[in-house]
């Protein structure tokens, strides 16, 4: 059937040239476009899901390139062998040692380092200076709720997440790809500790600061840190404060004894009101209004005065012993 | 709107990882000129290429400039962001400012703007800063101590004037107006 086909083909192309005698072709509707559309679809189908490929097997790329803008687009100067060593995961390392070893070559000469000693220098410093700004921008706050907020900062969800939206994705020398959210936190770190390397501790102190610290903009602090039991805090607090004994009164209720029963308590000390809280139930709204007269205590309500990210923490202030 | 925008992806205006907070990081990271060396169409890109691209470069050290000759194609501008979008713009008989005009819009937006409907022109986290309003705000303290049912919260709080009421009042006011000499001349017409 397509041997006739194609010489119906042949004929029809043919037939102008012997009768005008112009080298017109013929214009007619394509009818294999859409059976090869549809064969490829099934094949591609057949095959499954395929990986997502990386922008480095394309061929316009240069890796040398991307390190250079890497680095003067965060405007911060870095040595390229250190910055390559920052992107350079173990699992790589080893992936070409074994390579080289299949290939048959006895001596490994693979100088590439990787970064774990990077990451773990960055890291000391990330955890350093986000202690120190904490410490500096929540001084009401007690060193509990500073450290989970810190915890949040220095998570690798949160680490992961900017290292992401720097974009290392596609510099990341790793065994696998996209690389995993370890691995794009560990290379932030490694980041880090280059920078550090590259231009001194003070540079990699405000690169934390711009690019770490303020993923607390817009933060609900509740969120990063509640206290389990707001009661007994808020008596501790008070009594070290020297506020008076906490007492929480009802400021209000309706709809007692039915399904939408709501209660609005307020809680004072010294004849002071602390916070105001609303709950289904008495317990539940006291607890809510400890949290209120804690968040107004500590300083972190919703509506504070926003952090303040051109801080410059004094070096001296930082621990990073 | 138009209706083929209606599947069109749908967000807000929002900088990534709090751009400008810290310091601005410029998101296009990487650009990809592809043009045709003798293909009349890609001029413009050629133009562009031998004049501008330079200095283009070196005033944005931070994006990665790739250039790909390609035969008999027509000339494209491939954006790449730090967000992982990918931008194409196709640019077939464009001039060199046009070219420019289209690289400066790249480099100052932070994501594929082409792919996204603006739901809004702002967006916040925060809608209120002062917390939403609740029927305990404000409220009398007096409130509290009100034993019901009662009868007197129990009313409406604008009962209107009736019409009788009206004209009580208008007739009360008449007489005041008038002094006792009316209320004589009353009497004596009720008498007759």
């Amino acid at each position: 059937m397509s041997f006739l086909r194609s010489v119906a083909g042949i004929i029809l192309v043919a037939k102008p040239l012997t009768s005008i005698g112009t080298a017109q072709t013929q214009r007619n509707i394509k009818r294999w476009v859409a059976p090869t559309l549809r064969e490829l679809r099934h094949r591609a189908k057949k095959q499954g899901p395929q990986k997502p490929e990386s922008r480095s097997g394309y061929v316009e790329w240069n890796y040398r390139s991307e390190l250079f803008a890497f680095g003067k687009r965060l405007q911060e100067s870095f040595q390229l062998p250190v910055l390559q060593a920052a992107f350079t995961q173990p699992s790589y390392v080893h992936q070409e040692r074994e390579r080289q070893r299949k290939l048959g070559i006895e001596e490994v000469d693979l100088q590439a380092t990787d970064n774990t000693e990077l990451a773990a220098k960055g890291a000391h410093i990330a955890k350093a200076y986000v202690e120190a700004y904490l410490q500096h921008s929540l001084p009401k706050m007690p060193s509990a709720g500073q450290q989970a907020i810190a915890a949040y900062l220095l998570s690798d969800n949160t680490l992961a997440y900017v290292a992401l939206h720097l974009g290392t994705k596609e510099l990341i020398f790793s065994a696998e790809y996209p690389p995993t959210t370890e691995t794009l936190a560990q290379t932030l770190q490694a980041v880090i500790g280059a920078l550090s390397d590259s231009s001194g501790v003070e540079r990699a102190f405000i690169f934390v600061r711009d690019f770490v610290c303020t993923q607390l903009n817009q933060k609900d602090l509740l969120d990063l840190w509640k206290p389990s039991e707001p009661i007994k805090l808020l008596t501790e607090v008070c009594q070290q404060r020297n506020l008076g004994d906490v007492e929480p009164r009802l400021l209000g209720d309706c709809g007692k004894n039915t399904v939408l029963a709501a209660y609005h308590v307020g809680i004072y000390a010294n004849r002071q009101l602390l916070g105001k809280g609303f709950g289904e139930d008495v317990n539940t709204a006291t607890e809510t209004a400890a949290l209120d007269a804690l968040q107004t205590l500590f300083d972190m309500h919703d509506n504070r005065q926003p952090f303040n990210f051109q801080l410059q923490v004094e070096p001296k202030n930082v621990r990073l012993a | 709107m138009s209706n083929s925008h209606l599947f069109l992806k749908s967000g807000f205006p929002r900088a990534p990882l709090q751009n400008g907070l810290g310091r601005y990081v410029c998101q296009l990271q990487r650009i990809t000129l592809k043009f045709c060396k003798n293909n009349g169409s890609s001029r413009g890109m050629r133009d562009f290429i031998e004049n501008h691209l330079v200095d283009f470069a070196k005033e944005n050290p931070g994006i990665v400039v790739y250039v790909k000759p390609r035969r008999h194609r027509t000339p494209v501008l491939v954006g790449e962001y730090l967000n992982g979008e990918r931008e194409w713009l196709n640019c077939r008989n464009n001039t060199k400012d046009e070219i420019s005009k289209w690289i400066e819009l790249l480099k100052t937006q932070n994501g594929c703007s082409s792919s996204l409907r603006l739901r809004k022109m702002w967006h916040t986290d925060v809608p209120s800063v002062q917390g939403p309003w609740t029927p305990f705000l404000l409220r009398s303290p007096d409130a509290n101590s009100i034993e019901y049912p009662n009868i007197d919260a129990s009313k409406p709080l604008d009962i209107p004037k009736t019409a009788t009421d009206k004209l009580i009042e208008l007739f009360k006011k008449q007489k005041l107006e008038a002094g006792d000499g009316a209320e004589d001349l009353l009497k004596q017409k009720r008498a007759e």
